[in-house]
């Protein structure tokens, strides 16, 4: 931390920072999108998905990049500004990445159309640069979040202990988080046959067993199980407390982020309500996951 | 409200009403959806897939001919790999055949997809129907 410090002040050092955290984010990308850049059915979607949900869903991820990037950062930003500029580098690294990759396996050709092309790299940006965002956080560490840019503001920080050691988490922000989390996670899963194909094999007793397993699990990740980050709940508040306020609604929040994610790949069309719900909660099963692991990481 | 003091989380004592409100909203939806499976549980009853089949369009294209129609499942159960013939029937005797495979028809739901003929069957009777499936 201190090494980190020293070098901040000369421009050289800012640079290479600079670019030690592009790496960051690039190798993020990787990790975080090569399951989705080695997956079938989202090649396929790259030319079949149609262009508005396409287009909203990469449009959706530019708040969404800001605010995660506010909330967690390349650098742990301050300002707007900073956030819109993280965001921004993380989602063109989502999409050179996503491209490099994506012509790397042979899946781009020059011979394709240029909309298969475009289609293809579009859909594999928004979990690459959601990567990017992460990988620059979490594999940065604590010398990673310390490492700011010569902005002239870095003075602000300084007095006291350095990073202020209690920062209250709003209740919409947690909110958010979950969001995030769950859909990463679906991203993942949701594009693969395997979602709807589990949702026909299901009896409507399977469903009722996985929602109750999910919400159990939601609670469990964050509530009961000593993982690092766990939220403790005080000794007076009943546990239903935190139940009701934070596990039910993450749910919600999974499950709807379900139905978007299945809306967005057409998995909902011309299909009727039960299928939809039960295609919902199959897929808000990793939600749910991703959600409590959000809450813990971020 | 969640606050974090040095890396430990601690829910606060006083939360906000619209945590409450949230939570509420929150149960509800999921108590629905609950009794929304449940009752589809409960009424579940073992079907095999019914389909019908309605032809939506018929076009002439380029070296061809094609017969657009949605195949609807009526019954609660998912069909798989269902497959529709379609013959051209002149008088009774088959003039031309072709096929297409669905992935899946989904239980009380609607597919579509096309055949596509070598030649416009003109006057004579098109038969659409489904031939076979598999259970997922």
């Amino acid at each position: 931390m201190n090494g980190a410090r020293a070098e901040r002040g000369n421009d050289a050092g800012g640079s290479r920072s600079f670019l030690i955290g592009l790496g960051r984010g690039a190798a993020g990308a990787m990790l975080f999108g090569i399951p989705m850049l080695m997956t079938m059915e989202l090649w396929q979607l790259g030319f079949y998905i149609e262009r508005w949900r396409l287009l909203l869903l990469l449009i959706v991820n530019i708040p969404l990049l800001i605010l995660l990037a506010h909330r967690i950062g390349f650098e742990r930003t301050s300002t707007l500004a900073e956030a819109c500029r993280d965001a921004t580098i993380a989602y063109g690294l989502g999409i050179v990445i996503g491209a490099a990759v994506l012509i790397m396996l042979g899946d781009i050709k020059p011979h394709m159309p240029p909309s298969e092309m475009l289609g293809k790299i579009a859909i594999q940006s928004v979990p690459a640069s959601i990567g990017a965002l992460l990988g620059r956080s979490q594999l940065g560490g604590q010398s990673g979040n310390d490492e700011h840019e010569d902005d002239g503001e870095e003075d602000e920080e300084q007095g006291g202990g350095a990073v202020p050691d209690e920062i209250s988490t709003s209740y919409s922000r947690e909110l958010f988080l979950m969001a995030v989390g769950a859909l990463f996670l679906n991203l993942n899963v949701a594009p693969t046959e395997e979602i709807i194909l589990i949702a026909y094999k299901m009896t409507p007793w399977h469903a009722l067993v996985t929602i109750g397993l999910s919400i159990a699990i939601m609670h469990g990740f964050v509530y009961a199980v000593a993982f690092k980050g766990t939220h403790e709940i005080s000794k007076e508040t009943p546990w239903w407390h935190a139940f009701f306020r934070f596990t039910l609604p993450g749910y919600l929040v999974a499950m709807l982020i379900s139905f978007y994610v299945l809306w967005t790949f057409g998995r909902l069309d011309d299909t009727a309500s039960t299928q939809m719900l039960m295609s919902a909660i199959v897929l808000s099963f990793p939600g749910a996951i991703g959600a409590a692991a959000a809450r813990l990481i971020l | 409200m969640t606050t974090t003091a040095n890396k430990r989380h601690t829910e606060v004592k006083e939360p906000h009403w619209i945590e409450w409100a949230t939570g509420m909203v929150s149960a509800l939806v999921v108590v629905a959806t609950i009794a929304w499976v449940a009752y589809q549980a409960w009424t579940h009853d073992d079907m095999q897939p019914e389909f019908s089949i309605a032809i939506t369009e018929r076009r002439q294209t380029e070296g061809g001919y094609r017969v657009a129609f949605d195949i609807a499942n009526k019954a609660t159960a998912t069909a798989a790999a269902v497959t529709v013939r379609g013959e051209i029937l002149d008088g009774g005797n088959l003039v031309e055949d072709a096929d297409v495979t669905f992935d899946y028809v989904p239980a009380e739901s609607k597919s579509s997809g096309a055949i596509l003929f070598s030649q416009d069957p003109g006057t004579r009777e098109v038969r659409v129907r489904a031939v076979g499936y598999i259970d997922p």
